[in-house]
């Protein structure tokens, strides 16, 4: 085994590394935010689909970071806000793309995600330690890396629901003042988004009730209560709860349309306070939560 | 006979009281019923994010809190058993019986109701003669394609749709189905919530100790004041903590330090002090002595409960005691950790830090016995609640420091174990019922189911057959599934005249 001095050199070039890689990372989700700007401020097509290159790109690194971080950590990487906030952003980018594979000239959305994934990167860097740290107690378990895998997996497929109910908001509104077809979306296809948006929410349904479920396996297992009313606990029901009404609402004719994808945007701002909101809230109310060790 | 459904609609429109039940049972049936209801339970939900909830009304005016007339009118600092919020979960409730209920027929066996109304998405024309090309289509659907028959074929001949189904079950008894386990897992809550208590227990190595819980259940306590003293005691044999020797990150705290590191102008580097402890794990060996003879034994740690006599035993945290002598005194004084101390001679109490003591395993895979050790110091208003673990000198058992002329030894010291404990008969329900909940959501969502529908027909020489296709489940892909039908039905020589038109 080699000594302190050599893995404590090792470990801190490594960490080096993967901290430049990160910012060239963010710095290309920044680069594809602006031409989205640029694509949405001048309806440019061949911005949106440089846009949408670029974040390709961002994504595909992304990956290799997340690859790295794990090797790095021994461990799953999604243990402390630095990772989480990572592997969000990753997955965000990566599932838009994927459920964007079949469009044509549609980048309105990918305003929306190179934002978050943006957004989601520079707060993991610039107000997050980067440090790895071995398990606490209360973390090893053979629940943690499914809870935490499917849990911000759901946040992400959610986001990008949303960011496509946005999106089709937008371009109805553009619409009625003018014209046929705005950022690509026409009247004929906003029916067969709002299906897509409604395939990934109910994709990531299932992956949030899971996560709630093996959450409260693993309390009961950690802390002897599987349900205690922690303020990220109840944020989570909230999210659930949201969206439980969106997919009710898409089977009523009179709820499909607007009021399905207000629904659908208010499940994302309930999803961000669940991720992110929770642990300031706590803090600025003082409200204790066991989740906060995780901040 | 009419069926209660076509009872329930005559009963509303008679005036009465059976008018207003039906009309309730019309509410509650009501998917609308169930979206006003699920937001007004997220409404008490976010409520009780933002009221800090299980503080007194003290605790809450001594915070700065508000409203206060609103907060006692609404018990908004127990929100989750207020009232209100129970009413309304009440509700919830019966919306999910009621639709289940409602939504219950032999017709969910069947993956659909028998129909012939269907609407043909497209046409194609086909080579082959009427009967042949019916044969063909029936055979290709069953046998390449694994559809079964999902109703009886009745009526006449030449308007008559041969319907199809593909899928492990029927889609709606699957929502159906997770919608019932919903209602089991709102059971088992009830449960938890009714019947449900917890204590802690101290165990002192050595000790046997019987489990004499201080609080009840809910119902329990309408006709006993307490629970009974157990029938077995526990007995703590060992209590071992262990330590990683972790490292720590010197990381700029500013945003532009940061980013200088992102553009590769700094470096972040791990160091590492002989104190950088961290937590690995808190073990408790413990047996269960009952008619004084061990029944089991384990040890626990944090997500390793003991379940024994209906109780969860968890390793909650522990307690040490440390020995102090004072210039040598045979009597040796004791203090907890981070409580003051009072030394008759010195200006100020003495602190103690937490022992470390257990195994420590050290970042080049070394594993090493720690020797206890606590850091002492002299309390002072300054200092007061800002300790941080190595604060002070250092002391290894045995050894001795002088504070203000004062030889103080660490003479010895215990630690005992600290064990939470629930009885919650709730949670067996809501364990079971959610695996079943997940695995009918998984089948339902993930999974895929189709229905198709098709006609054979002749118009001017010409056969046709005219198909219906609906699809339910995430996997299902129509598009996918008609080509897979048009394939099988050109392999045999049937060429379609026409294209599909989805």
């Amino acid at each position: 085994m080699p000594g302190y001095d050599t893995i404590l050199s090792r470990d801190s070039y490594i960490l080096f590394f993967e901290l430049r890689l990160f910012w060239l990372v963010t710095l290309l989700y920044g680069v594809s935010l602006i031409v989205h700007i640029f694509h949405i401020v001048s309806l440019n097509t061949s911005c949106g689909r440089t846009a949408h290159r670029v974040l390709s790109l961002a994504a595909l690194l992304h990956i290799g970071l997340i690859i790295l971080r794990t090797f790095e950590a021994g461990r799953a990487p999604f243990q402390t806000l630095y990772e989480s906030l990572s592997w969000f952003a990753c997955s965000v980018a990566l599932t838009y793309l994927y459920a964007s594979s079949d469009w044509k000239d549609i980048n309105l959305p990918g305003f929306f995600v190179s934002a978050l994934s943006l957004g989601a990167s520079l707060y993991a860097l610039l107000s997050r330690s980067p440090a790895i740290e071995p398990p606490s107690p209360p973390l090893q378990s053979y629940w943690f890396e499914w809870h935490a895998a499917l849990a911000f997996f759901s946040y992400a497929v959610f986001a990008v629901s949303s960011a496509i109910e946005a999106s089709c908001l937008i371009a109805a509104a553009m619409l009625r003042k003018s014209g046929d077809r705005t950022y690509g979306i026409s009247p004929g296809l906003m029916e067969g988004l709002r299906q897509r948006a409604y395939r990934l929410a109910a994709f990531g349904f299932p992956l949030l009730t899971f996560a709630i479920f093996s959450g409260t396996a693993w309390a009961d297992d950690a802390w002897g209560m599987y349900w205690s009313w922690d303020p990220k606990e109840t944020w989570s029901l909230i999210t659930w709860t949201v969206f439980t009404i969106y997919l009710h609402s898409r089977s009523i004719p009179a709820l499909k349309g607007l009021p399905a994808s207000v629904f659908n945007i208010i499940g994302f701002v309930c999803m961000m306070m669940t991720f992110l909101g929770v642990n300031w809230l706590a803090k600025l109310l003082g409200i204790p939560s066991l989740h906060i060790y995780a901040v | 006979m009419p069926s209660f459904l076509e009872n329930i609609k005559t009963l509303r429109d008679t005036p009465g009281l059976g008018s207003v039940g039906a009309r309730l049972y019309g509410t509650f049936s009501s998917l609308y019923t169930s979206i006003y209801l699920l937001g007004v339970t997220a409404f008490f939900y976010a409520v009780g994010t933002i009221i800090a909830q299980g503080v007194t009304m003290d605790e809450y005016l001594k915070a700065g809190g508000k409203y206060v007339f609103l907060v006692r009118a609404f018990s908004l600092l127990d929100i989750f058993s207020s009232p209100l919020f129970l009413i309304a979960a009440l509700f919830l409730f019966l919306n999910l019986a009621v639709c289940v209920y409602d939504r219950f027929t032999p017709a969910l066996l069947a993956s659909a109701s028998p129909r012939q109304d269907f609407t043909p998405a497209f046409s194609i024309g086909l080579t082959q003669n009427l009967p042949e090309a019916e044969a063909e289509a029936r055979r290709v659907l069953r046998e390449d394609l694994g559809f079964r028959y999902a109703q009886s074929e009745s009526g006449p001949e030449e308007e008559r749709w041969v319907v199809m189904e593909k899928g492990r079950l029927p889609y709606r008894l699957i929502t159906w189905l997770y919608h019932l386990g919903i209602i089991v897992c709102l059971i088992g809550f009830l449960l938890t919530y009714l019947f449900a208590y917890e204590d802690i227990v101290t165990l002192q190595p050595g000790k046997h100790k019987t489990v004499t819980p201080s609080t009840d259940g809910r119902i329990q306590s309408l006709w006993r004041r307490k629970p009974p003293e157990s029938k077995f005691s526990l007995l703590l044999e060992e209590f071992t903590s262990e330590y990683s020797h972790s490292p720590r990150l010197d990381y700029p705290r500013d945003k532009l330090g940061r980013l200088a590191v992102g553009l590769g102008w700094m470096k972040p580097v791990y160091e590492i002090r002989e104190t950088s402890y961290f937590p690995k794990g808190w073990k408790s060996r413990l047996k269960v002595i009952k008619d004084n003879r061990t029944t089991v034994e384990k040890t626990i740690r944090v997500n390793d409960p003991l379940k024994y006599g209906g109780y969860t035993f968890y390793q909650s945290g522990y307690e040490q005691t440390i020995k102090v002598r004072v210039d040598g005194s045979p009597i040796p004084l004791e203090a907890k950790a981070a409580s003051p101390l009072i030394v008759p001679g010195l200006d100020a109490p003495l602190e103690f830090s937490g022992i470390k003591t257990g195994t420590l395993f050290r970042l080049d895979g070394t594993i090493e016995k720690i020797t206890p050790v606590t850091f002492v110091r002299q309390a002072s208003e300054a200092t007061e609640g800002k300790r941080k673990d190595d604060d002070g000198v250092r002391l290894p058992v045995g050894s001795t420091v002088v504070i203000d002329g004062r030889m103080i030894t660490f003479a010895d010291f215990t630690e005992a174990t600290v064990l939470s404990y629930r009885f919650d008969p709730g949670f067996p329900l809501i364990w079971w019922s959610g695996i079943f909940v997940l695995a009918m959501m998984c089948l339902r969502f993930y999974g895929r189911w189709y229905l198709l529908a098709f006609k054979t027909g002749e118009a001017d020489g010409i056969t046709f057959i005219d198909i219906h296709v609906s699809a339910n489940g995430l996997l299902a892909d129509r598009e996918r599934l008609v080509k897979g039908f048009m394939r099988g039905l050109t392999r045999n020589d049937i060429r379609p005249l026409e294209l599909p038109r989805l």
